[in-house]
């Protein structure tokens, strides 16, 4: 089977830490979180234990036509902001766009949870009963795979469509999934990512579950705390990423600024509980990035940890990170920065990453003031470190035992 | 609301193009299109937005259409067509029904 190098020629965000990447590089050397206050929606927020968000808290200006805007929920803003603006950033021409040769992979959790609570709420509430009516684009904004075919429509896409909804994983199997379909010549460039709405669905959901952070309430900048001793969950948040991978040549041919190279991916299941982390699985998924990626473990010099901040799941992952790699690469939580943004997690770590590497150091894990000696066999970082990364693996895990880790590497030049 | 029928039921041509007018501008985003200009063509107006047009006519008129209603519609391209439609029902309605009719009407006002 053909196996074609496949690198990263465009890329854009929207964090809780910022835009651009200047300014998540200095939040990030700063030590700035974006964790605020959860914001009251009327609904859920006063049954919710959990009191803080990972929010994205300043003004987007989107030019979108209402041709292309009347079926978009606030996920979809999110996910064809990012796309349009990666897509600028690789520089590809109007022609390629829409040959058939570029496809999207792209997922949320849910589809647009603003758009399906309209749905809910035309048939739950007495107001007007009589002539209430389902809207025409309510579906088209909130099922699961609007995202992608938003930005289908926007950009006139006509390749394949993923539309990964795999929660906390979505992302990384879109830019996994993308990989692979380049990687063996299904298409030539894939527009990969993810995104996720502000919604307290999500944070009543893992709140019933006892997973979300509590105890830091009045004081969110200090909450997720990933693998320290006093983290008591993790902490819900909003976002959005695009990478756009592109066959190796065709970026060459063409003169593309490459970001990084995707060399390796690996995707399985724990085979059994839905909930709970599961470190044969999880060991079993590091171990296939390496293997597909052909590379040692010695050769990584950075984990992006999921580590979502639960008591349970950072134990697992850092005795699977252990187990592997000991103490060689550095291994930094990002969501302590950001909050777990479900679907746009991997595409945002992958980011970050990508961030880091061009920039030639690592942040620490914020929050991660003692370590919990139970997670204390890898290679924690507390402080900035000027280090270069030649090769960094993102790992992500989902419920539904879903485990994804991809390879990220970087091209000089 | 937007109710425009008056106690006989007959509403006005000025008054129905008022109040659409205000729905393309507040719903569709579209100001001022002029009455028979062809809204496809000129504002991308496609199936999607005549549906949600379609549930504004059932507020205006305080009852439901049929779905051989809503399908009669499918192929109006201009507002003057849309006036004239919401003419037919308003008419078919107070003709049909007029004590119905009344109750509709006295369910908008409310």
């Amino acid at each position: 089977m053909m196996a074609r190098r496949v690198v990263i020629t465009g890329c854009s965000a929207i964090t809780p830490i910022g835009r651009t990447r200047q300014e998540i590089v200095r939040h990030l050397l700063e030590g700035v979180s974006g964790v605020k206050k959860l914001r009251s929606d009327g609904l859920l927020t006063d049954h919710i234990h959990s009191g803080v968000y990972g929010t994205v808290d300043y003004p987007i200006e989107y030019d979108f036509k209402r041709s292309h805007s009347k079926t978009m929920g606030p996920v979809s803003y999110y996910a064809c902001q990012v796309a349009k603006e990666a897509l600028e950033d690789s520089g590809l021409d109007q022609e390629f766009i829409t040959s058939g040769r570029l496809g999207v992979a792209f997922g949320s959790t849910h589809g647009s949870p603003s758009a399906q609570r309209s749905i809910y709420k035309t048939f739950f509430t007495e107001t007007n009963h009589r002539l209430a009516s389902v809207g025409a684009v309510d579906y088209l904004k909130s099922m699961v795979h609007t995202t992608a075919v938003n930005i289908t429509k926007m950009f006139g896409i006509t390749g394949r469509v993923i539309s990964s909804s795999t929660a906390c994983t979505t992302s990384s199997q879109s830019i996994g999934f993308g990989y692979e379909t380049v990687k063996f010549g299904m298409q030539d460039a894939m527009l990969c990512g993810g995104a996720d709405e502000y919604d307290t669905t999500t944070v009543a959901v893992f709140d019933n579950l006892l997973a979300c952070s509590t105890e830091f309430n009045e004081t969110p900048h200090l909450t997720p705390r990933p693998f320290d001793v006093k983290r008591d969950g993790l902490v819900v948040g909003e976002g959005a990423g695009a990478l756009l991978l592109e066959e190796y040549e065709h970026a060459k041919n063409r003169g593309a600024r490459i970001l990084g190279e995707v060399i390796g991916f690996s995707c399985n299941n724990n085979g059994g509980d839905l909930i709970l982390p599961n470190i044969d699985g999880i060991t079993k998924t590091l171990t296939l990035a390496l293997e597909t990626a052909a590379i040692d473990a010695s050769e990584v010099d950075f984990i992006s940890a999921h580590a979502t901040a639960t008591k349970m799941g950072d134990v697992i992952e850092a005795q699977a990170i252990g187990s592997i790699y000991g103490q060689g690469p550095v291994v930094a939580g990002l969501k302590s920065y950001v909050g777990h943004t479900m679907g746009a997690c991997g595409v945002i770590e992958a980011i970050i990453t990508l961030y880091m590497m061009k920039e030639r150091f690592i942040p620490p894990t914020l929050n991660l003031e003692q370590v919990d000696e139970r997670c204390a066999m890898i290679r924690h970082n507390t402080r900035i470190m000027e280090k270069p990364i030649r090769t960094a693996a993102v790992q992500n895990f989902a419920f539904g035992g879903v485990n994804t880790c991809f390879i990220l590497k970087k091209i000089d030049g | 609301m937007h109710h425009l029928l008056r106690r006989d039921g007959i509403m006005g041509r000025d008054q129905i193009r008022s109040a659409l007018i205000k729905i393309f501008r507040e719903k569709f985003q579209i100001v001022e299109p002029g009455v028979d200009e062809n809204l496809r063509d000129a504002y991308e107006f496609d199936s999607i937005d005549a549906v949600e047009l379609l549930h504004e006519i059932e507020i205006i008129l305080g009852t439901k259409l049929t779905q051989a209603e809503k399908k009669s519609a499918m192929d109006i391209r201009t507002i003057n067509q849309i006036i004239d439609y919401i003419e037919a029902l308003s008419s078919a309605r107070r003709l049909a029904k007029p004590s119905d009719f009344e109750e509709n009407l006295s369910t908008v006002e409310q």
